[in-house]
């Protein structure tokens, strides 16, 4: 809709894609992260901080194939420290990543010295911000990489697809035998794991890891996956919605500003959009207007029809 | 056991286990304080159809729970096939062969209707899901219990009754051994309820062990072999079902003196005027009631969980949606419509819902906080609260309802269950309510507060109130009503006087074993 929209208005969002692309796939990418914790009904709000920490690590470390190992592996054990807090403590997942969340902010200071570390290999981050396929950036390769990965982890793997019982409904998850604790170990290291790969992304476009980075990208992140149509409560969701959510707020976002919308403006519209993305849902649009017409009428009693089992009933 | 039978192979005592493939030893499981299960112990041979009954709260649900490896015993052990069973180890007890239907379905609404039935022993190739099997294992199970739906449809669009049969599908996919169903037909229609009846027979004579978990009576007599009854926790009787009588398990499950209770019984006032009128309401789960409640009554809402009752009181005050009926309250000379629940507690209503934890208390907020919220308009000035005036308004509440310790300034989540729903009491009792409608007011609650609250609901009626009640404790609905409404699948089936009813008589007609009222 959003693209339809900006094609009319702004025919240049499109022709200039491969900014727009670049957007998407910043945002994109820690999205897709956070959908495999979200659809379990958690929260991961430690992924931009994970992302610049990440960024850091790898600046300092002179080999570069280290510096990406060691950064991923950094990430990896943050989403386990975010499971333990949240699985084995029992601290709900807001309040133990947005500790993570300062904590680590903190930690990419302290490392980095509160300066931009510069890469040693400076030609690998020079290179690595060309187009490698056709106009394809490496960047936007690996966005696509990993929307095919998530995709068919959360699709067709046993573990990904189990993902959905544990947010769901995960009395009977475990019932059923889930192990679902595991299931949440392995949800938030994938969003520490994403996260990192984007720090590492972000560092080698840049040639340089600064420690402020990403921190437009929490929010944004969650919007997309939100626009994207996931329920936070967890259970419902898609890395394809949230690939549709991250695209229509970046195309959005690089239409706004070829208009020279001002970026007050931009995040008023942006704010907007979510309220329609999340009202509009099929899912939810029943409940919002049945809410908001007994709000208007003062509470009154509204007839509804009631349910008939039978009818959808066929009993063979 | 009282009874022997010379004719049948299978065993009448539970404690002769020779053949049986799951048995209960000595079971015991304890919440907090409360005992739920007491030392049971039962035992089910292959091809055998095990009815269980007991009233709500007989700790039927538990002992299915244990069984299914999802809760852990305190004491006592679960043997198949005369090996000890790990004890609250969900996947141990399905490998051995226990499939276990619940009672509140555990199915994911966003996942499709092979997913489900296969979930958590999805099959797969290095953890790749094999779609191909899934649907094929999937598709066995629907057939073996004869119910085609569509495999790719997401839970979430299906009926409830179609959800109940996935249920079922689920736990014979895993190949079961033992089948457990806690009340399966509780939101069945009897066309519905029929087609399951006659595929556990046919299951059963496979080989499967069936325990089958009802209410129902007419249900138990037509599919079980034998019964077992529970009480309280503890195990009754076990007997073939061909030497039962339907009035035999009915006292079991009852089983006290009545004398004891009718002692207590309040010497009911001169009723007064109609207060409250429902006329036709329909509800979700509600099939068309009429009541009416007169000014210084009690009437009592009585049957089994599932029948309706909670979804009648929210739908008389205006709490829940009802899709048809019209309730009025009269009082103070005027007559009005009730609509909305907010609309209807500014007229005068108070209505005490059946979870105090979530829906009458603010747990974090102090004693005289959460009585004064109601009361708001008396106790402020000009928006303003008066904390003086709710500190006198308080204390007097908590003297009036004897709440321990009497203290106003602490959180009301610190104090015991009894006294919390004292609290929620109090709230009301503060603006003289014209009508109190109570849910379950005495469940989870001691001893002590029970008689204290009994004697404040009476104090209530006594002083003009139109009070309508929903119990599912026996004595205490035959020790406070006037008048009792019994309720199955959403209608009143028998309506009783208090000079009228007993314990047996509400529970025949809960249950459907008897048709008419007496």
């Amino acid at each position: 809709m959003v693209a339809t929209g900006t094609w009319i208005t702004q025919p240049v969002a499109f022709t200039s894609y491969q900014v727009t692309l670049g957007r998407i796939a910043l945002v994109g990418l820690v999205a897709l992260g956070l959908t495999a914790v979200i659809l379990m009904g958690e929260l991961d709000l430690s992924v931009a901080s994970t992302l610049a920490v990440a960024g850091v690590v790898m600046a300092s470390i002179d080999n570069l194939a280290l510096g990406i190992i060691a950064a991923l592996v950094v990430g990896l054990l943050i989403g386990a420290a975010n499971a333990f807090l949240v699985v084995v403590v029992g601290i709900n997942s807001f309040i133990a990543t947005l500790g993570m969340l300062f904590l680590l902010r903190g930690l990419a200071f302290v490392i980095s010295d509160e300066e931009p570390v510069r890469l040693s290999n400076i030609d690998a981050g020079i290179s690595f911000g060309k187009p490698l396929i056709g106009e394809f950036t490496p960047r936007i390769l690996l966005f696509i990489f990993t929307f095919i990965v998530m995709h068919l982890f959360l699709t067709r793997v046993r573990v990904g697809r189990e993902f959905y019982a544990v947010g769901g409904n995960r009395q009977a998850a475990r019932d059923a035998g889930i192990p679902v604790r595991r299931r949440i170990f392995t949800g938030f290291m994938i969003s520490g794991l994403v996260a990192a790969g984007s720090g590492v992304i972000n560092a080698l476009e840049r040639t340089a890891a600064d420690p402020t980075a990403g921190s437009t990208v929490l929010l944004s992140s969650f919007a997309a996956a939100i626009v994207g149509g996931i329920l936070l409560n967890g259970g419902r969701g898609s890395v394809f919605g949230t690939l549709l959510g991250a695209t229509s707020l970046g195309i959005l976002q690089v239409a706004l500003t070829l208009s020279v919308v001002q970026v007050d403006v931009q995040n008023i519209i942006i704010g907007s959009v979510l309220f329609i993305a999340v009202i509009s849902d099929p899912n939810s649009i029943r409940a919002v207007s049945g809410s908001v017409r007994s709000f208007l009428r003062g509470g009154s009693v509204l007839s509804k029809p009631s349910v008939d089992p039978k009818e959808a009933t066929n009993n063979g | 056991m009282d009874v022997v039978d010379e004719s049948d192979a299978l065993p009448e005592d539970p404690s002769r286990t020779g053949d049986a493939i799951i048995e209960a030893r000595g079971i015991v499981k304890r919440f907090g304080g409360a005992v739920a299960v007491d030392s049971v112990s039962m035992a089910v041979p292959p091809g055998e159809i095990h009815g269980l009954v007991g009233e709500n709260g007989a700790g039927k649900s538990t002992l299915m729970r244990v069984l299914a490896g999802i809760l852990s015993p305190d004491r006592g052990a679960v043997v198949v096939d005369g090996e000890e069973l790990k004890a609250g180890d969900t996947r141990a007890a399905l490998e051995a062969g226990i499939a276990l239907v619940h009672q509140e379905l555990s199915l994911v609404e966003e996942m499709t209707v092979a997913e489900n039935i296969l979930l958590g022993s999805t099959p797969t190739r290095a953890g790749l899901i094999k779609t191909g099997e899934l649907k094929r294992i999937a598709a066995e199970a629907l057939d073996e219990i004869g119910v085609s739906v569509d495999l790719d449809e997401p839970i979430g669009r299906l009926s409830v009754a179609l959800r109940q049969f996935v249920e079922i599908a689920r736990a014979v996919a895993r190949k079961p051994r033992v089948l457990i169903l806690d009340e399966p037909t509780a939101t069945l229609t009897p066309t519905e309820t029929d087609y399951l009846l006659d595929m556990l027979q046919r299951l059963s004579r496979r080989g499967l062990a069936i325990i089958y978990i009802s209410h129902r009576i007419p249900e138990i007599f037509r599919i079980c072999d034998r019964v077992t009854v529970l009480r309280d926790g503890r195990h009754v009787d076990t007997a073939a079902i061909s030497d039962t009588r339907p009035q035999d398990l009915v006292d079991q499950m009852v089983g006290r003196q009545l004398a004891l209770d009718l002692q207590t019984h309040r010497v009911p006032a001169e009723p007064g005027a109609v207060v409250l009128q429902a006329r036709g309401i329909r509800a979700p789960g509600v099939d068309g009631v009429d009541l009416e409640v007169r000014a210084g009554e009690i009437v009592g809402l009585g049957g089994l969980v599932g029948a309706g009752r909670t979804e009648l009181v929210r739908a008389i005050i205006g709490a829940d949606l009802r899709s048809a009926g019209e309730v009025t309250v009269a009082a103070g000379g005027r007559t009005r419509r009730v609509a909305g629940i907010r609309a209807a507690v500014a007229g005068g209503l108070a209505y005490v819902p059946e979870e105090r934890r979530t829906d009458g208390l603010a747990l974090t907020m102090t004693v005289a906080e959460n009585v004064a919220l109601p009361n708001r308009g008396r106790l402020s000035r000009s928006g303003v609260l008066l904390f003086r005036k709710i500190a006198d308004f308080a204390l007097g509440l908590a003297r009036t309802v004897g709440l321990r310790p009497p203290e106003i300034r602490r959180e009301v989540g610190d104090f015991s269950g009894g006294n919390q729903q004292k609290v929620v009491l109090a709230k009301w009792l503060g603006r003289r309510p014209d009508v109190v409608v109570l849910d379950e007011p005495t469940r989870g609650v001691d001893v002590g507060a029970k008689v204290e609250i009994h004697r404040l609901v009476k104090d209530l009626a006594d002083g003009g109130a139109a009070v309508l009640m929903v119990s599912s404790d026996l004595p205490e609905l035959l020790e406070l009503s006037d008048v009792i409404h019994i309720l199955r699948d959403g209608r009143i089936v028998g309506t009783l006087t208090a000079e009228e009813a007993d314990e047996k008589l509400v529970m025949s007609l809960a249950s459907g074993e008897a048709t008419v009222a007496a």
